[in-house]
């Protein structure tokens, strides 16, 4: 990890409600800037609509501010995910109190959504969601399924474009070596996913950049509650350098394209990470800190005073 | 219409195997349970029941005697804890005179459900009043992550083969290789194989290879009825590869599919297609040495 030392990375998935703060000092450390958070399904289906509610919020509130403790800006997109948009109750009171969060300060799109077992039902909300963001003028970020992903994939793209986005504004998710060449080829944003097991592991990632190159490609983590990385990115940035793969190129695939992308939002400004505040941990929010019955907050390793 | 089979018979079994192996505290509790259920008849002593059962019976596994298993077949209680067979039976206790009323109940112990008893509750689907009721909830099973529900409504488990629709069913089969359960004890697996499952293994297979993971070979067994000039390819990688239990695999889809090219292949090796003849190399046989059986 020494040869990415003082390169800056930009995590453009990762759900960070789901990790601790070790993981938030260890990004920070190895050199993350900021974050985007989708929103998405808690591991099991919510059954109301007022759980939907306060995670939404959290995703703006307590955990912006916990990410800010740690010097890591933290975006996010909001959306329905594909899993829960099958209970069709309940898909209609979260249809409703979306608008609510998809237009305040630093939600940089409507995500994560698209198909999972691509049901009537994941279409319906898939598409309602797709309008949203194209009267919203947002990014969109695509989840596409684990199983039966090609065809998933295309025809997440098929119906993005038949609603009438423009492939720029659409970042696809989760690709591999089956899906990316068709989601570049019609000019949509191709976002890896460096998960053990299950998606993309960062060799073979390295082979996919040496194949396509580094337009409009970016790579992500999508840590969250399983067995995942928080890491990721930074890592494969060291993998990337190690195999022969420019500092130029790697900057371009773990920072600058997922800005590009999600700063048509008009929601990111990078003079808010690139140059941050100083970190004070003593800070509250709303009455609230990370900090934990008498425990310091980190010293500021810029300062020379010591007490 | 209330249940689609005979219930009363099958609940008096399941109180038969509960009787028989569970302690006299456990009996008695069960005894004051039903008392409070037929006297009140309020959800809240219905619910209270089906909750606290492994307090008061603990999980201890159950043996079904054979008899038993015979008189419940095309259901199964093996391997079942004593909760877990307890739930089941104490669901055949809800009356079914209400359709509405029925199904909100038990939803209402699948939404408040945690990881035991959502396995309860989807194992028993195939005991359920109203069968037309639950796809929707079976469908919602299958996207579960946890491997004890998911095995619940995958193995040895008679409603979905025969309630599901096709889409809802070929995404229990790809979740079930997707997270490696024993797909051979899917209920009803070659008589719900079509071609679109067919070709949604194809590409499975196809993305696997690209990512240099193995292919499990059970999945040949549904791609093998549909052989055509678009998956053959496919099959000759299984057919070549270093795997012995993918060739064995390729082998038997050689073996059940009607295209020339298919029997062809078969027959360039006569060792394997003798085996398959005399039966000594079939889909069980693919399925204990993949499993290290």
């Amino acid at each position: 990890m020494d040869t990415i030392k003082g390169m800056r990375f930009f995590d453009p998935h990762v759900h960070m409600t789901a990790r601790t703060t070790d993981d938030y000092q260890a990004m920070a450390d190895a050199g993350v800037k900021a974050i985007i958070e989708p929103a998405f399904w808690l591991g099991q289906p919510r059954t109301g609509v007022d759980t939907f509610r306060d995670y939404f919020a959290s995703l703006v509130g307590w955990e912006r501010f916990r990410s800010s403790q740690f010097g890591i800006k933290h975006y996010c997109t909001i959306g329905l995910n594909s899993k829960e948009a099958n209970n069709e109750k309940l898909s209609e009171q979260v249809m409703e109190i979306l608008p609510l969060f998809i237009y305040k300060e630093g939600v940089v799109g409507v995500g994560e959504i698209g198909f999972d077992d691509q049901t009537a039902l994941e279409d319906k909300y898939y598409r309602a969601q797709l309008l949203l963001a194209k009267e919203a003028g947002l990014p969109v970020q695509i989840h596409t399924p684990h199983r039966d992903k090609k065809q998933g994939t295309t025809r997440s793209m098929d119906i993005a474009l038949e609603m009438g986005l423009d492939p720029h504004m659409v970042i696809v998710d989760h690709n591999n070596e089956e899906t990316v060449k068709e989601v570049l080829d019609r000019g949509f944003w191709a976002a890896f996913t460096i998960y053990p097991f299950t998606k993309m592991g960062n060799e073979r990632m390295v082979d996919i950049v040496k194949q396509y190159g580094t337009e409009r490609i970016m790579v992500n983590s999508a840590a969250d509650w399983g067995i995942s990385d928080p890491l990721a990115v930074p890592k494969t940035a060291a993998l990337m350098l190690d195999r022969g793969i420019s500092r130029a190129d790697v900057e371009l695939v773990t920072y600058s394209n997922a800005i590009a992308a999600f700063a048509q939002s008009g929601q990111i400004n990078v003079a808010d990470f690139e140059s941050p505040a100083e970190i004070d941990q003593s800070l509250k929010f709303n009455g609230s800190t990370v900090l934990r019955g008498g425990q310091q907050p980190r010293p500021n390793k810029q300062s020379t005073i010591i007490r | 219409m209330g249940y689609a089979y005979e219930a009363p018979g099958t609940s008096a079994v399941l109180a038969d195997i509960i009787q028989q192996q569970i302690s006299e505290k456990g009996r008695q509790w069960i005894a004051a349970q039903l008392e409070a259920w037929q006297s009140k008849g309020t959800l809240q002593t219905f619910n209270i029941a089906f909750t606290a059962a492994p307090r008061f019976l603990g999980r201890d596994e159950i043996s079904v005697p054979p008899a038993a298993r015979e008189a419940l077949l095309p259901r199964s209680a093996d391997g079942y804890t004593a909760d877990r067979l307890f739930r089941v039976w104490w669901l055949l206790q809800l009356p079914v005179n209400d359709e509405a009323a029925y199904v909100q109940a038990i939803e209402n112990l699948f939404n408040a459900g945690e990881m035991n008893e959502l396995t309860a509750l989807y194992g028993a689907l195939p005991f359920l009043a109203f069968p037309e009721a639950w796809k929707l909830r079976t469908a919602e099973g299958v996207r579960s992550n946890i491997g004890s529900v998911l095995e619940a409504i995958m193995v040895r488990n008679p409603y979905p083969a025969q309630y599901l629709e096709e889409p809802a069913w070929n995404q229990l089969v790809m979740k079930a290789f997707f997270t490696d359960k024993p797909v051979h004890l899917i209920t009803g697996l070659d008589e719900r194989a079509n071609p679109e499952l067919a070709r949604i293994l194809r590409d499975f297979s196809r993305e696997r290879r690209a990512a240099a993971r193995p292919v499990p070979p059970m999945l040949w067994r549904l791609v093998g009825p549909f052989l055509n000039e678009d998956n053959f390819e496919d099959l000759e990688r299984a057919w070549f590869s270093e795997v012995h239990a993918e060739r064995e695999a390729a082998a038997l889809a050689c073996h059940s599919s009607a295209y020339p090219p298919a029997s062809k292949l078969l027959e360039s090796r006569a060792g394997m297609a003798a085996e398959i003849q005399q039966g000594l190399l079939t889909w069980e046989t693919v399925a204990a040495r993949v499993n290290g059986q």
